[in-house]
Protein backbone atom coordinates (compact mmCIF):
# COMPACT_ATOMS: atom_id res chain seq x y z
CA UNK A 1 0.00 0.00 0.00
CA UNK A 2 1.28 3.43 -0.77
CA UNK A 3 -0.40 5.46 1.89
CA UNK A 4 1.72 8.53 2.55
CA UNK A 5 0.53 10.72 5.37
CA UNK A 6 2.49 13.21 7.41
CA UNK A 7 3.06 12.02 10.94
CA UNK A 8 1.45 14.85 12.86
CA UNK A 9 -2.03 13.74 11.85
CA UNK A 10 -4.06 12.07 14.55
CA UNK A 11 -5.76 8.79 13.72
CA UNK A 12 -9.39 9.21 14.67
CA UNK A 13 -10.92 6.03 13.40
CA UNK A 14 -9.29 2.84 12.26
CA UNK A 15 -10.47 -0.49 10.92
CA UNK A 16 -8.41 -3.65 11.21
CA UNK A 17 -9.24 -6.61 9.01
CA UNK A 18 -12.89 -5.61 8.97
CA UNK A 19 -15.27 -8.12 7.35
CA UNK A 20 -18.99 -8.25 6.83
CA UNK A 21 -20.55 -11.31 5.26
CA UNK A 22 -24.18 -11.72 4.33
CA UNK A 23 -24.41 -15.46 4.16
CA UNK A 24 -21.92 -16.32 1.45
CA UNK A 25 -21.73 -12.79 0.12
CA UNK A 26 -18.61 -10.94 1.20
CA UNK A 27 -19.99 -7.42 1.29
CA UNK A 28 -16.77 -6.31 2.95
CA UNK A 29 -13.62 -8.36 3.10
CA UNK A 30 -10.58 -7.65 5.22
CA UNK A 31 -10.62 -3.86 5.15
CA UNK A 32 -7.89 -2.06 7.08
CA UNK A 33 -8.03 1.71 6.85
CA UNK A 34 -7.10 4.74 8.88
CA UNK A 35 -9.16 7.90 9.03
CA UNK A 36 -7.44 11.03 10.25
CA UNK A 37 -8.70 13.94 12.25
CA UNK A 38 -9.32 17.12 10.28
CA UNK A 39 -9.03 15.26 6.99
CA UNK A 40 -11.56 14.25 4.42
CA UNK A 41 -11.34 10.65 3.33
CA UNK A 42 -13.21 9.89 0.13
CA UNK A 43 -14.46 6.42 -0.66
CA UNK A 44 -15.47 5.48 -4.16
CA UNK A 45 -16.31 2.30 -5.98
CA UNK A 46 -18.91 0.82 -8.28
CA UNK A 47 -22.39 -0.12 -7.04
CA UNK A 48 -22.36 -2.88 -4.49
CA UNK A 49 -18.71 -2.30 -3.64
CA UNK A 50 -19.52 -2.26 0.06
CA UNK A 51 -19.20 1.47 0.71
CA UNK A 52 -22.47 1.79 2.61
CA UNK A 53 -21.71 -1.43 4.45
CA UNK A 54 -18.43 0.06 5.61
CA UNK A 55 -20.17 3.18 6.92
CA UNK A 56 -22.84 1.05 8.57
CA UNK A 57 -20.12 -0.80 10.45
CA UNK A 58 -18.29 2.39 11.37
CA UNK A 59 -21.43 3.91 12.90
CA UNK A 60 -22.46 0.76 14.74
CA UNK A 61 -25.52 0.07 12.65
CA UNK A 62 -24.20 -3.40 11.77
CA UNK A 63 -21.88 -5.60 13.76
CA UNK A 64 -18.79 -6.80 11.88
CA UNK A 65 -18.45 -10.49 11.06
CA UNK A 66 -14.80 -10.20 11.93
CA UNK A 67 -12.18 -7.54 12.53
CA UNK A 68 -12.20 -4.51 14.73
CA UNK A 69 -12.91 -0.79 14.73
CA UNK A 70 -10.77 1.55 16.78
CA UNK A 71 -11.91 5.00 17.79
CA UNK A 72 -9.16 7.03 19.40
CA UNK A 73 -7.27 3.76 19.84
CA UNK A 74 -10.10 2.05 21.68
CA UNK A 75 -11.85 -0.98 20.22
CA UNK A 76 -15.51 -0.10 19.80
CA UNK A 77 -16.97 -2.79 17.58
CA UNK A 78 -18.73 -4.42 20.53
CA UNK A 79 -20.42 -1.33 21.99
CA UNK A 80 -24.14 -0.64 21.59
CA UNK A 81 -25.29 1.10 18.39
CA UNK A 82 -26.42 4.26 20.20
CA UNK A 83 -23.04 4.54 21.94
CA UNK A 84 -21.30 5.27 18.63
CA UNK A 85 -23.14 8.58 18.29
CA UNK A 86 -22.34 9.40 21.89
CA UNK A 87 -18.66 9.00 21.16
CA UNK A 88 -19.04 11.65 18.49
CA UNK A 89 -19.46 9.45 15.45
CA UNK A 90 -22.27 10.97 13.43
CA UNK A 91 -23.65 9.64 10.22
CA UNK A 92 -25.92 10.61 7.39
CA UNK A 93 -27.76 8.02 5.36
CA UNK A 94 -27.80 7.22 1.68
CA UNK A 95 -31.53 6.69 1.87
CA UNK A 96 -33.05 9.81 3.42
CA UNK A 97 -33.65 9.08 7.07
CA UNK A 98 -35.40 11.94 8.85
CA UNK A 99 -38.56 12.61 10.88
CA UNK A 100 -40.94 13.46 8.02
CA UNK A 101 -43.81 14.55 10.26
CA UNK A 102 -41.80 17.10 12.25
CA UNK A 103 -40.59 20.54 11.21
CA UNK A 104 -37.02 20.95 10.00
CA UNK A 105 -36.20 22.71 13.24
CA UNK A 106 -37.67 19.91 15.34
CA UNK A 107 -35.67 17.36 13.33
CA UNK A 108 -32.50 19.14 14.37
CA UNK A 109 -33.72 19.74 17.93
CA UNK A 110 -33.93 15.99 18.51
CA UNK A 111 -30.29 15.82 17.47
CA UNK A 112 -29.16 18.77 19.60
CA UNK A 113 -31.02 17.60 22.66
CA UNK A 114 -29.14 14.31 22.74
CA UNK A 115 -25.96 16.23 23.38
CA UNK A 116 -27.45 18.92 25.61
CA UNK A 117 -29.16 16.38 27.86
CA UNK A 118 -32.36 16.62 29.82
CA UNK A 119 -34.03 13.96 27.73
CA UNK A 120 -35.40 12.29 30.83
CA UNK A 121 -37.00 15.46 32.07
CA UNK A 122 -40.72 14.81 31.85
CA UNK A 123 -41.77 18.23 33.11
CA UNK A 124 -39.70 20.79 31.26
CA UNK A 125 -41.32 21.96 28.05
CA UNK A 126 -39.55 21.26 24.81
CA UNK A 127 -40.84 24.51 23.35
CA UNK A 128 -39.02 26.89 25.66
CA UNK A 129 -35.45 25.92 24.93
CA UNK A 130 -33.77 29.02 23.51
CA UNK A 131 -30.23 27.68 23.39
CA UNK A 132 -31.28 24.37 21.97
CA UNK A 133 -33.35 26.06 19.26
CA UNK A 134 -30.47 28.35 18.39
CA UNK A 135 -28.00 25.52 17.90
CA UNK A 136 -30.57 23.68 15.81
CA UNK A 137 -31.24 26.77 13.66
CA UNK A 138 -27.53 27.25 13.22
CA UNK A 139 -27.19 23.75 11.81
CA UNK A 140 -30.04 24.50 9.40
CA UNK A 141 -28.39 27.76 8.33
CA UNK A 142 -25.14 25.95 7.66
CA UNK A 143 -26.70 23.63 5.10
CA UNK A 144 -28.79 26.43 3.59
CA UNK A 145 -32.14 25.50 5.07
CA UNK A 146 -32.53 28.55 7.29
CA UNK A 147 -35.63 29.70 5.46
CA UNK A 148 -37.32 26.33 5.85
CA UNK A 149 -36.96 25.91 9.58
CA UNK A 150 -40.67 25.87 10.39
CA UNK A 151 -41.75 23.78 7.41
CA UNK A 152 -42.70 20.16 7.99
CA UNK A 153 -39.94 17.93 6.64
CA UNK A 154 -42.23 15.90 4.41
CA UNK A 155 -43.20 19.12 2.59
CA UNK A 156 -39.70 20.11 1.46
CA UNK A 157 -38.09 18.88 -1.75
CA UNK A 158 -36.02 15.71 -1.95
CA UNK A 159 -32.82 17.72 -2.30
CA UNK A 160 -33.71 19.77 0.74
CA UNK A 161 -34.35 16.61 2.71
CA UNK A 162 -30.82 15.54 1.84
CA UNK A 163 -29.62 18.88 3.21
CA UNK A 164 -31.66 18.33 6.36
CA UNK A 165 -30.06 14.93 6.73
CA UNK A 166 -26.66 16.63 6.93
CA UNK A 167 -27.94 19.35 9.26
CA UNK A 168 -29.10 16.68 11.70
CA UNK A 169 -25.67 15.11 11.80
CA UNK A 170 -24.01 18.48 12.36
CA UNK A 171 -26.51 19.26 15.11
CA UNK A 172 -25.15 16.43 17.24
CA UNK A 173 -21.72 18.17 17.12
CA UNK A 174 -19.81 15.05 16.22
CA UNK A 175 -16.06 14.70 15.72
CA UNK A 176 -16.43 12.14 12.96
CA UNK A 177 -18.80 12.65 10.04
CA UNK A 178 -19.75 9.60 8.04
CA UNK A 179 -21.54 10.87 4.96
CA UNK A 180 -23.17 8.39 2.60
CA UNK A 181 -23.70 10.02 -0.79
CA UNK A 182 -24.85 13.33 0.69
CA UNK A 183 -25.19 14.92 -2.73
CA UNK A 184 -27.20 12.14 -4.40
CA UNK A 185 -30.46 13.55 -5.70
CA UNK A 186 -29.57 17.18 -5.14
CA UNK A 187 -29.77 19.83 -7.80
CA UNK A 188 -26.59 21.46 -9.06
CA UNK A 189 -26.94 24.54 -6.87
CA UNK A 190 -27.60 22.54 -3.74
CA UNK A 191 -24.65 20.23 -4.48
CA UNK A 192 -22.45 23.26 -4.89
CA UNK A 193 -23.59 24.52 -1.53
CA UNK A 194 -22.81 21.21 0.15
CA UNK A 195 -19.41 21.05 -1.55
CA UNK A 196 -18.63 24.53 -0.22
CA UNK A 197 -19.84 23.44 3.20
CA UNK A 198 -17.65 20.35 3.16
CA UNK A 199 -14.69 22.50 2.22
CA UNK A 200 -15.12 24.46 5.42
CA UNK A 201 -15.88 21.37 7.50
CA UNK A 202 -12.97 19.24 6.34
CA UNK A 203 -10.50 21.09 8.55
CA UNK A 204 -12.76 20.78 11.60
CA UNK A 205 -13.87 17.15 11.52
CA UNK A 206 -12.72 13.73 10.51
CA UNK A 207 -14.92 13.16 7.48
CA UNK A 208 -15.54 9.93 5.60
CA UNK A 209 -17.32 10.74 2.37
CA UNK A 210 -18.90 8.15 0.11
CA UNK A 211 -19.88 9.82 -3.14
CA UNK A 212 -20.53 8.93 -6.75
CA UNK A 213 -19.86 12.45 -8.04
CA UNK A 214 -16.18 12.01 -8.99
CA UNK A 215 -15.47 15.68 -9.56
CA UNK A 216 -16.65 16.47 -6.06
CA UNK A 217 -14.67 13.63 -4.50
CA UNK A 218 -11.48 14.57 -6.34
CA UNK A 219 -11.91 18.18 -5.32
CA UNK A 220 -12.57 17.49 -1.65
CA UNK A 221 -10.58 14.44 -0.65
CA UNK A 222 -7.28 14.50 1.20
CA UNK A 223 -7.16 10.75 0.88
CA UNK A 224 -9.06 8.51 -1.41
CA UNK A 225 -9.93 4.83 -1.18
CA UNK A 226 -11.24 2.76 -4.03
CA UNK A 227 -13.26 -0.34 -3.25
CA UNK A 228 -14.50 -3.06 -5.57
CA UNK A 229 -16.72 -5.99 -4.61
CA UNK A 230 -16.04 -5.68 -0.93
CA UNK A 231 -12.29 -5.56 -1.49
CA UNK A 232 -9.92 -2.74 -0.85
CA UNK A 233 -8.33 -1.75 -4.16
CA UNK A 234 -6.15 1.19 -3.28
CA UNK A 235 -5.77 4.15 -0.97
CA UNK A 236 -3.76 7.26 -1.60
CA UNK A 237 -3.84 10.88 -2.56
CA UNK A 238 -6.23 11.93 -5.28
CA UNK A 239 -3.45 12.10 -7.88
CA UNK A 240 -2.08 8.69 -6.97
CA UNK A 241 -5.46 7.08 -7.23
CA UNK A 242 -6.43 8.84 -10.41
CA UNK A 243 -3.35 7.58 -12.21
CA UNK A 244 -3.68 4.04 -10.94
CA UNK A 245 -4.40 1.76 -13.92
CA UNK A 246 -6.23 -0.74 -11.72
CA UNK A 247 -8.76 1.90 -10.82
CA UNK A 248 -9.50 2.63 -14.44
CA UNK A 249 -9.98 -1.06 -15.06
CA UNK A 250 -12.29 -1.44 -12.12
CA UNK A 251 -14.44 1.34 -13.38
CA UNK A 252 -14.58 -0.20 -16.80
CA UNK A 253 -16.53 -3.01 -15.22
CA UNK A 254 -13.83 -5.67 -14.99
CA UNK A 255 -13.72 -5.47 -11.26
CA UNK A 256 -13.58 -9.22 -10.79
CA UNK A 257 -10.60 -9.91 -13.00
CA UNK A 258 -8.45 -7.13 -11.64
CA UNK A 259 -6.79 -9.24 -9.02
CA UNK B 1 -49.02 26.00 25.75
CA UNK B 2 -50.25 22.75 27.17
CA UNK B 3 -52.74 22.00 24.42
CA UNK B 4 -51.29 22.80 21.06
CA UNK B 5 -54.48 22.00 19.18
CA UNK B 6 -57.59 24.14 19.22
CA UNK B 7 -59.80 21.06 19.12
CA UNK B 8 -58.23 19.79 22.28
CA UNK B 9 -58.78 23.08 24.08
CA UNK B 10 -62.41 23.11 23.01
CA UNK B 11 -62.85 19.54 24.16
CA UNK B 12 -61.22 20.37 27.47
CA UNK B 13 -63.45 23.36 28.13
CA UNK B 14 -66.60 21.51 27.13
CA UNK B 15 -66.01 18.16 28.77
CA UNK B 16 -64.70 19.08 32.19
CA UNK B 17 -67.18 21.86 33.09
CA UNK B 18 -69.99 19.62 31.89
CA UNK B 19 -68.69 16.67 33.88
CA UNK B 20 -68.30 18.92 36.89
CA UNK B 21 -71.94 19.99 36.77
CA UNK B 22 -73.42 16.66 35.79
CA UNK B 23 -74.12 15.30 39.30
CA UNK B 24 -76.16 18.42 40.05
CA UNK B 25 -78.63 17.40 37.35
CA UNK B 26 -78.51 13.78 38.30
CA UNK B 27 -78.73 14.28 42.05
CA UNK B 28 -81.46 11.67 42.47
CA UNK B 29 -80.18 9.27 39.88
CA UNK B 30 -77.31 7.43 41.54
CA UNK B 31 -77.42 4.76 38.88
CA UNK B 32 -76.43 7.26 36.24
CA UNK B 33 -73.77 8.85 38.38
CA UNK B 34 -72.25 5.42 38.95
CA UNK B 35 -72.46 4.59 35.27
CA UNK B 36 -70.60 7.78 34.35
CA UNK B 37 -68.05 7.08 37.06
CA UNK B 38 -67.26 3.66 35.67
CA UNK B 39 -66.90 5.11 32.18
CA UNK B 40 -64.46 7.71 33.46
CA UNK B 41 -62.44 5.03 35.21
CA UNK B 42 -62.22 3.03 32.04
CA UNK B 43 -61.38 6.17 30.06
CA UNK B 44 -58.40 6.64 32.36
CA UNK B 45 -57.32 3.09 31.56
CA UNK B 46 -57.82 3.64 27.83
CA UNK B 47 -55.81 6.86 28.07
CA UNK B 48 -52.81 5.03 29.51
CA UNK B 49 -53.10 2.47 26.73
CA UNK B 50 -53.47 5.20 24.13
CA UNK B 51 -50.19 6.71 25.27
CA UNK B 52 -48.42 3.37 24.80
CA UNK B 53 -50.01 2.41 21.51
CA UNK B 54 -50.62 5.75 19.85
CA UNK B 55 -47.79 7.79 21.23
CA UNK B 56 -44.98 5.29 21.74
CA UNK B 57 -45.98 2.87 19.00
CA UNK B 58 -45.86 -0.03 21.45
CA UNK B 59 -48.82 -2.20 20.56
CA UNK B 60 -49.82 -4.32 23.52
CA UNK B 61 -52.68 -6.71 24.05
CA UNK B 62 -51.75 -7.25 27.67
CA UNK B 63 -52.52 -3.92 29.23
CA UNK B 64 -55.49 -5.37 31.14
CA UNK B 65 -52.99 -7.32 33.20
CA UNK B 66 -52.16 -4.10 35.00
CA UNK B 67 -55.81 -3.14 35.27
CA UNK B 68 -56.47 -6.40 37.10
CA UNK B 69 -53.27 -6.12 39.06
CA UNK B 70 -54.43 -2.78 40.46
CA UNK B 71 -57.45 -4.52 41.94
CA UNK B 72 -55.74 -7.68 43.20
CA UNK B 73 -52.86 -5.69 44.66
CA UNK B 74 -55.24 -3.75 46.83
CA UNK B 75 -56.77 -6.96 48.12
CA UNK B 76 -53.33 -8.40 48.74
CA UNK B 77 -51.72 -5.52 50.61
CA UNK B 78 -54.64 -3.92 52.43
CA UNK B 79 -55.90 -5.41 55.73
CA UNK B 80 -59.29 -7.03 55.26
CA UNK B 81 -61.37 -5.30 57.93
CA UNK B 82 -59.67 -2.00 58.38
CA UNK B 83 -60.00 1.23 56.41
CA UNK B 84 -56.65 2.24 54.96
CA UNK B 85 -55.70 5.59 53.55
CA UNK B 86 -56.68 5.98 49.90
CA UNK B 87 -53.74 8.19 48.91
CA UNK B 88 -51.14 6.03 50.62
CA UNK B 89 -52.47 2.93 48.91
CA UNK B 90 -52.65 4.73 45.59
CA UNK B 91 -48.95 5.32 45.99
CA UNK B 92 -48.26 1.70 47.00
CA UNK B 93 -50.24 0.21 44.17
CA UNK B 94 -48.73 2.47 41.53
CA UNK B 95 -45.23 1.73 42.79
CA UNK B 96 -45.69 -2.03 42.90
CA UNK B 97 -47.33 -2.03 39.47
CA UNK B 98 -44.43 0.06 38.18
CA UNK B 99 -41.94 -2.45 39.58
CA UNK B 100 -43.81 -5.32 37.92
CA UNK B 101 -43.94 -3.34 34.67
CA UNK B 102 -40.22 -2.74 34.88
CA UNK B 103 -39.53 -6.48 34.92
CA UNK B 104 -42.13 -7.44 32.33
CA UNK B 105 -41.26 -4.47 30.15
CA UNK B 106 -37.64 -5.49 30.26
CA UNK B 107 -38.57 -8.76 28.58
CA UNK B 108 -41.43 -7.60 26.39
CA UNK B 109 -39.72 -4.54 24.92
CA UNK B 110 -36.90 -6.60 23.45
CA UNK B 111 -39.39 -7.55 20.77
CA UNK B 112 -41.49 -5.36 18.53
CA UNK B 113 -44.50 -5.40 16.26
CA UNK B 114 -46.42 -8.65 16.03
CA UNK B 115 -44.05 -10.41 18.43
CA UNK B 116 -44.65 -7.81 21.06
CA UNK B 117 -48.41 -8.21 20.67
CA UNK B 118 -48.01 -11.94 21.17
CA UNK B 119 -45.74 -11.73 24.18
CA UNK B 120 -47.82 -9.11 25.97
CA UNK B 121 -50.86 -11.27 25.33
CA UNK B 122 -49.03 -14.32 26.67
CA UNK B 123 -48.09 -12.53 29.89
CA UNK B 124 -51.63 -11.28 30.37
CA UNK B 125 -53.09 -14.74 29.79
CA UNK B 126 -50.65 -16.18 32.30
CA UNK B 127 -51.83 -13.65 34.86
CA UNK B 128 -55.45 -14.35 33.93
CA UNK B 129 -55.12 -18.10 34.48
CA UNK B 130 -53.06 -17.62 37.58
CA UNK B 131 -55.77 -15.58 39.26
CA UNK B 132 -58.74 -17.49 37.92
CA UNK B 133 -57.27 -20.89 38.85
CA UNK B 134 -56.04 -20.10 42.34
CA UNK B 135 -58.31 -20.65 45.30
CA UNK B 136 -56.58 -18.06 47.47
CA UNK B 137 -57.57 -15.39 44.99
CA UNK B 138 -61.15 -16.54 44.76
CA UNK B 139 -60.85 -18.28 41.41
CA UNK B 140 -63.22 -17.17 38.70
CA UNK B 141 -65.51 -15.53 41.24
CA UNK B 142 -62.87 -13.11 42.39
CA UNK B 143 -62.80 -11.48 45.77
CA UNK B 144 -64.79 -8.94 47.76
CA UNK B 145 -63.43 -5.78 49.26
CA UNK B 146 -65.27 -5.27 52.54
CA UNK B 147 -63.95 -1.95 53.70
CA UNK B 148 -63.31 1.02 51.46
CA UNK B 149 -60.36 3.30 52.19
CA UNK B 150 -60.77 6.70 53.80
CA UNK B 151 -59.35 9.71 52.02
CA UNK B 152 -58.01 12.05 54.64
CA UNK B 153 -54.97 14.20 54.06
CA UNK B 154 -53.53 15.59 57.29
CA UNK B 155 -56.81 14.88 58.99
CA UNK B 156 -58.91 16.60 56.34
CA UNK B 157 -61.23 14.41 54.37
CA UNK B 158 -62.88 15.59 51.17
CA UNK B 159 -64.23 12.39 49.71
CA UNK B 160 -66.41 9.72 51.19
CA UNK B 161 -65.86 6.76 48.89
CA UNK B 162 -69.18 5.18 49.83
CA UNK B 163 -70.98 8.21 48.48
CA UNK B 164 -71.43 7.76 44.70
CA UNK B 165 -71.25 11.49 44.03
CA UNK B 166 -68.05 11.86 46.01
CA UNK B 167 -66.56 8.90 44.22
CA UNK B 168 -67.65 10.42 40.93
CA UNK B 169 -65.67 13.56 41.69
CA UNK B 170 -62.65 11.59 42.79
CA UNK B 171 -62.65 9.76 39.45
CA UNK B 172 -63.21 12.95 37.51
CA UNK B 173 -60.25 14.51 39.31
CA UNK B 174 -58.16 11.44 38.50
CA UNK B 175 -59.09 11.60 34.84
CA UNK B 176 -58.35 15.31 34.74
CA UNK B 177 -54.97 14.84 36.38
CA UNK B 178 -54.06 11.99 34.06
CA UNK B 179 -54.90 14.05 31.00
CA UNK B 180 -52.84 16.99 32.25
CA UNK B 181 -50.01 14.67 33.23
CA UNK B 182 -49.82 13.10 29.78
CA UNK B 183 -50.05 16.52 28.16
CA UNK B 184 -47.08 17.74 30.19
CA UNK B 185 -45.20 14.54 29.44
CA UNK B 186 -45.76 14.82 25.71
CA UNK B 187 -44.77 18.46 25.67
CA UNK B 188 -41.55 17.75 27.58
CA UNK B 189 -38.08 16.95 26.35
CA UNK B 190 -38.80 13.35 27.20
CA UNK B 191 -41.89 13.55 25.00
CA UNK B 192 -39.79 14.86 22.15
CA UNK B 193 -37.69 11.71 22.23
CA UNK B 194 -40.80 9.53 22.55
CA UNK B 195 -42.25 11.16 19.44
CA UNK B 196 -38.95 10.77 17.63
CA UNK B 197 -38.73 7.08 18.51
CA UNK B 198 -42.28 6.52 17.34
CA UNK B 199 -41.67 8.18 14.01
CA UNK B 200 -38.23 6.79 13.24
CA UNK B 201 -36.57 4.51 15.81
CA UNK B 202 -33.56 3.76 13.63
CA UNK B 203 -32.68 7.40 13.19
CA UNK B 204 -33.16 8.07 16.86
CA UNK B 205 -30.66 5.34 17.72
CA UNK B 206 -28.26 6.76 15.15
CA UNK B 207 -28.52 10.11 16.92
CA UNK B 208 -27.33 8.42 20.10
CA UNK B 209 -30.48 7.69 22.08
CA UNK B 210 -30.89 4.42 23.91
CA UNK B 211 -34.46 3.92 22.74
CA UNK B 212 -34.99 0.87 24.94
CA UNK B 213 -34.77 2.98 28.09
CA UNK B 214 -37.30 5.50 26.81
CA UNK B 215 -39.71 2.76 25.86
CA UNK B 216 -39.26 1.06 29.20
CA UNK B 217 -39.97 4.28 31.07
CA UNK B 218 -43.10 4.86 29.02
CA UNK B 219 -44.22 1.30 29.63
CA UNK B 220 -43.73 1.67 33.37
CA UNK B 221 -45.63 4.96 33.53
CA UNK B 222 -48.57 3.69 31.47
CA UNK B 223 -48.74 0.44 33.42
CA UNK B 224 -48.78 2.20 36.78
CA UNK B 225 -51.66 4.38 35.60
CA UNK B 226 -53.45 1.35 34.19
CA UNK B 227 -53.17 -0.26 37.61
CA UNK B 228 -54.53 2.89 39.22
CA UNK B 229 -57.61 2.63 37.00
CA UNK B 230 -58.10 -0.98 38.06
CA UNK B 231 -57.78 0.08 41.69
CA UNK B 232 -60.52 2.67 41.20
CA UNK B 233 -62.71 0.04 39.52
CA UNK B 234 -62.27 -2.27 42.48
CA UNK B 235 -63.15 0.48 44.90
CA UNK B 236 -66.26 1.37 42.96
CA UNK B 237 -67.73 -2.10 42.78
CA UNK B 238 -66.13 -3.56 45.88
CA UNK B 239 -64.71 -6.61 44.18
CA UNK B 240 -61.91 -7.90 42.01
CA UNK B 241 -62.47 -10.46 39.36
CA UNK B 242 -60.26 -12.24 36.79
CA UNK B 243 -62.33 -10.80 33.93
CA UNK B 244 -60.54 -7.52 34.63
CA UNK B 245 -57.39 -9.25 33.35
CA UNK B 246 -59.00 -10.90 30.36
CA UNK B 247 -57.61 -10.13 26.94
CA UNK B 248 -61.06 -8.88 25.92
CA UNK B 249 -60.58 -6.02 28.37
CA UNK B 250 -57.35 -5.08 26.57
CA UNK B 251 -59.07 -5.56 23.24
CA UNK B 252 -62.03 -3.31 23.92
CA UNK B 253 -59.73 -0.67 25.39
CA UNK B 254 -57.73 -0.82 22.17
CA UNK B 255 -60.91 -0.38 20.13
CA UNK B 256 -61.89 2.65 22.23
CA UNK B 257 -58.46 4.15 21.76
CA UNK B 258 -58.62 3.66 17.99
CA UNK B 259 -62.18 4.98 17.88
CA UNK B 260 -61.18 8.08 19.86
CA UNK B 261 -58.10 8.80 17.79
CA UNK B 262 -54.87 7.01 18.56
CA UNK B 263 -52.15 9.03 20.18
CA UNK B 264 -54.35 12.04 20.82
CA UNK B 265 -54.73 11.19 24.55
CA UNK B 266 -57.95 13.21 24.96
CA UNK B 267 -59.42 10.99 22.25
CA UNK B 268 -59.37 8.19 24.81
CA UNK B 269 -62.14 9.99 26.70
CA UNK B 270 -64.14 10.50 23.51
CA UNK B 271 -63.67 6.92 22.38
CA UNK B 272 -64.64 5.43 25.73
CA UNK B 273 -67.74 7.58 26.12
CA UNK B 274 -68.95 6.92 22.58
CA UNK B 275 -68.30 3.20 22.87
CA UNK B 276 -69.90 2.82 26.27
CA UNK B 277 -72.75 5.13 25.31
CA UNK B 278 -73.54 3.03 22.26
CA UNK B 279 -73.19 -0.11 24.28
CA UNK B 280 -75.69 1.19 26.81
CA UNK B 281 -78.24 2.31 24.24
CA UNK B 282 -78.03 -0.79 22.04
CA UNK B 283 -78.15 -3.10 25.01
CA UNK B 284 -81.53 -1.67 25.90
CA UNK B 285 -82.88 -1.79 22.37
CA UNK B 286 -82.03 -5.31 21.34
CA UNK B 287 -80.56 -8.47 22.70
CA UNK B 288 -78.44 -8.76 19.55
CA UNK B 289 -76.63 -5.61 20.58
CA UNK B 290 -73.19 -7.14 19.97
CA UNK B 291 -73.92 -7.55 16.29
CA UNK B 292 -75.01 -3.93 15.86
CA UNK B 293 -72.21 -2.69 18.04
CA UNK B 294 -69.66 -4.48 15.85
CA UNK B 295 -71.16 -3.08 12.67
CA UNK B 296 -71.27 0.43 14.11
CA UNK B 297 -67.66 0.28 15.31
CA UNK B 298 -66.49 -0.86 11.88
CA UNK B 299 -68.48 1.93 10.23
CA UNK B 300 -67.14 4.58 12.60
CA UNK B 301 -63.53 3.50 12.29
CA UNK B 302 -63.89 3.68 8.52
CA UNK B 303 -65.67 7.02 8.48
CA UNK B 304 -63.55 8.76 11.09
CA UNK B 305 -60.03 8.65 9.76
CA UNK B 306 -57.70 9.02 12.74
CA UNK B 307 -60.64 8.51 15.07
CA UNK B 308 -63.16 10.94 16.41
CA UNK B 309 -60.46 13.31 17.61
CA UNK B 310 -58.80 13.25 14.20
CA UNK B 311 -62.06 14.03 12.43
CA UNK B 312 -62.86 16.85 14.81
CA UNK B 313 -59.42 18.30 14.25
CA UNK B 314 -59.97 18.18 10.52
CA UNK B 315 -63.09 20.30 10.94
CA UNK B 316 -61.85 22.69 13.58
CA UNK B 317 -58.17 23.29 12.91
CA UNK B 318 -57.17 26.16 10.71
CA UNK B 319 -55.56 24.84 7.59
CA UNK B 320 -52.07 26.06 7.02
N1 LIG C 1 -28.76 -5.98 4.86
C1 LIG C 1 -28.20 -6.66 3.84
N2 LIG C 1 -28.48 -7.97 3.65
C2 LIG C 1 -27.91 -8.67 2.64
N3 LIG C 1 -27.06 -8.14 1.76
C3 LIG C 1 -26.74 -6.83 1.90
C4 LIG C 1 -27.28 -6.03 2.94
N4 LIG C 1 -26.78 -4.78 2.83
C5 LIG C 1 -25.98 -4.80 1.78
N5 LIG C 1 -25.93 -6.02 1.20
C6 LIG C 1 -25.13 -6.41 0.03
O1 LIG C 1 -23.80 -6.06 0.28
C7 LIG C 1 -23.18 -5.56 -0.91
C8 LIG C 1 -22.59 -4.21 -0.66
O2 LIG C 1 -23.65 -3.27 -0.50
P1 LIG C 1 -23.42 -1.74 -0.17
O3 LIG C 1 -24.76 -1.14 0.06
O4 LIG C 1 -22.44 -1.60 0.91
O5 LIG C 1 -22.82 -1.20 -1.53
P2 LIG C 1 -22.47 0.29 -1.93
O6 LIG C 1 -21.03 0.31 -2.26
O7 LIG C 1 -22.94 1.25 -0.90
O8 LIG C 1 -23.30 0.45 -3.25
P3 LIG C 1 -24.11 1.73 -3.81
O9 LIG C 1 -23.13 2.53 -4.57
O10 LIG C 1 -25.13 1.11 -4.69
O11 LIG C 1 -24.71 2.44 -2.65
C9 LIG C 1 -24.25 -5.56 -1.99
O12 LIG C 1 -24.07 -6.71 -2.79
C10 LIG C 1 -25.54 -5.65 -1.21
O13 LIG C 1 -26.51 -6.35 -1.95
MG1 LIG D 1 -24.32 2.71 -0.77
Amino acid sequence: MNTQVSLDLKVMLETQGLCKYWGGLKALDDISLQFFDKQLHGIVGPNGAGKSTLLNLLCGHYKPTRGSILHKEEAIEAIKPYAFARRGIGRSFQKTNIYPGATCLENCCVAVQRRMGGSFNILRSRYTQKVLDEIASEALEKVGLGARRDVVASQISYGEQRQLEIAMVLATSPEVLLLDEPMAGMGHEESQLIIELLKTLRREYCIVLVEHDMDAVFELSDQLTVMVDGQHLTTGSVDQVRDDPRVKEAYLGQGDEVF
Amino acid sequence: MLFNKRTERIFFWVFFPLALLMPLFLAENTFFVSKLTSIMIFALFVMSLDYLVGRCGLITLGHAMFYGLGGYLFWMIAPEYEAVNFWVYTFYICMIAAAVALIIGFLVLRTSGIYMIMITLAFAQMAFYFFSDSIEFGGTDGLFIYVKPETSIFGLSFFDLDNPTHFYYLCLLSLFNTLIFFRILIRSRFGRVVDAIHENPGRTTALGYNIFVFRLMSYVIASALGAYAGYLFTLQYGFVNPSMLAWTTSGSALVMSILGGMGSIYGAILGTFVYEGLHYVLEHLTEHWMLFMGALIIAMVMVFKNGIAGSMEKLLEKRT
